[in-house]
């Protein structure tokens, strides 16, 4: 039985690190590229310092949308749990199946 | 009414109660960090956690009827009760039930007078453990699966409480210290700012998978108990009425908020600030998504407990309060015999006085007693919304919630 524990807790510890840090990150990269462009040292707007901003602005956008997906992958294993199904990946998308 | 239907009520009461206690008890796994750095207000936290935990009783659809399997051996596993046990009315079950139940709760207050986050569910199951040992011996208790599958007391309570603080500790760590690293040419402000939302959107997900998780362990035996005493036989659904009044239960725990046990989550493990919050409360979420996925349950106490651990390691130059972790851990490994001491107790305590009604109105009144007590005792240094945030060292502002001997 210990060596079927530390079979599974491997994946937990696995999935774990790619969700639960690796989102983390992700949105401190968002909040990070945000802060792009407003720390010009003079606070002189010049093009440069806009299109970074824009950069910024951008990339931010895109890394909490990356979040926001995490929180809703979140939110479905939930609702899953509650429900007595399980998420499947086997068509690619997420789709709910009932627990084996 | 008769006998056996005042003890199926009492069952139930008590069983509300415990599912009250499992609310204040884990509110600050959801929301101490949050209100560590205040993200939220105090009040707005709880109250947020509260309604997250009802939606996510609710969400519980799945029947849990099967929740004491895991440990003991009171059910069959279609979920009927064991036919041995269910003669006049369920008696038997009812008072095995009760005392588990006692158990449980006793444990949840005395941690929670300490300000120790431990386990809701560990304490119902060391309630249950032991008053089947007391009631059925220790051949009624489950403590191993066979070779295909983690089961019983072991492969369910015992290992996965070593492994997911553990787990928790180490994602939290690497998400933090990558974050400062990202994040360190930020100003403090920005940061604060920033990370608020991160903060309040992982905890809000804590909640509600504790919803979902915690509050069908109580109306999984609250089902079983009118299963044992015939006033329910449908094994694929849960009544509504339980449903709601469990779902009620924990929210209303969860509001009143455990202050002293988030208190040492918040300020006593480590300094916390939003970066840090950030990275704990979304390792916690991932930590307790991913492994009840892969099919094992870890005590969401644990995990959290292990994440803000973890992100006091992960910060450049931050300083963990290693007393105050050790006591938690020492906590952990005793609250299964602990609450199992106490469960069976109460179930010989019952039994002296010949069982039944009797037997269920003394464990009912001895409960009454000891929490009343406990109450009391917390009321000397009650730690609220007001008070919570405190400076941990400073001696003048709160005693040391964990310190027993405190005059």
């Amino acid at each position: 039985m210990f060596t079927l524990f530390l079979q599974d807790i491997w994946k937990v510890l696995l999935y774990s690190l790619i969700l639960g840090a690796g989102l983390p990150v992700v949105y401190a990269l968002g909040v990070r590229a945000s802060a792009l462009g407003t720390v010009a040292a003079d606070g002189a707007e010049t093009a440069a310092v806009r299109r970074r901003q824009v950069l910024g602005k951008t990339v931010a956008g895109i890394c909490f949308a990356v979040v926001l997906a995490g929180i809703g992958l979140g939110l479905a294993y939930i609702w899953a749990s509650g429900h007595g199904d399980q998420l499947s990946f086997e068509h690619g998308s997420p789709t709910f199946v009932p627990k084996s | 009414m008769s006998a056996q239907l005042l003890t199926l009520v009492l069952v139930v009461i008590v069983a509300l109660g415990f599912d009250f206690t499992n609310g204040f008890h884990d509110t600050g796994n959801s929301m101490a960090t949050t209100i560590a750095t205040g993200a939220l207000k105090p009040k707005t936290a709880v109250a947020l956690a509260a309604v997250l935990n009802l939606v996510g009783a609710f969400l519980s659809v799945a029947v849990a009827l099967t929740v004491t399997n895991a440990v003991v051996s009171i059910q069959n596993s279609d979920g009927t009760p064991d036919s041995a046990l269910t003669a006049d009315h369920g008696s038997a079950l009812l008072l095995i039930i009760l005392a588990g139940l006692v158990g449980g709760i006793v444990w949840n207050l005395t941690t929670w007078l300490f300000g120790l986050p431990s386990s809701s569910s560990h304490a119902l199951f060391g309630g249950l453990i032991g008053a089947t040992i007391a009631g059925i011996g220790w051949g009624g208790v489950h403590w191993t699966g066979d070779s295909t599958k983690l089961d019983g007391v072991v492969g369910k309570v015992i290992l996965p409480a070593f492994a997911s603080p553990v787990i928790a500790a180490i994602v939290s760590m690497v998400g933090t210290w990558l974050i400062f690293r990202i994040t360190r040419a930020l100003g403090e402000g920005l940061n604060n700012g920033g990370f608020r939302w991160g903060q309040i959107g992982t905890g809000s997900l804590m909640a509600l998978a504790h919803g979902t998780n915690d509050a069908q362990k109580t109306m999984g035996v609250i089902t079983l108990s009118l299963i044992a005493y015939g006033s329910w036989t449908d094994l694929s659904a849960i009544p509504l009425w339980v449903k709601v009044s469990c779902a009620v239960a924990i929210a209303l725990g969860t509001y009143v908020g455990g202050w002293r046990i988030i208190r040492t989550l918040g300020k006593g493990i480590t300094e916390i600030e939003a970066r840090q919050g950030t990275a704990a409360q979304g390792s916690a979420a991932a930590v307790i998504l991913a492994s009840s996925q892969l099919g094992f349950a870890l005590s969401t106490t644990h995990v959290a407990t292990g994440s803000i651990l973890g992100s006091g390691l992960g910060k450049p130059g931050a300083h963990v309060r290693w007393r105050v972790a050790g006591r938690m851990a020492v906590a952990w490994f005793i609250t299964l015999p602990m609450a199992a001491l106490v469960g069976a107790g109460t179930w010989e305590i019952g039994n002296a006085v010949g069982g039944g009604l009797v037997g269920a109105l003394l464990m009912v009144a001895l409960l009454l007693v000891a929490s009343g007590l406990m109450y009391a005792r917390s009321r000397r240094h009650p730690i609220t919304a007001e008070n919570v945030n405190d400076d941990w060292e400073d001696p003048a502002a709160v005693l040391e919630p964990s310190d027993p001997v405190a005059a």
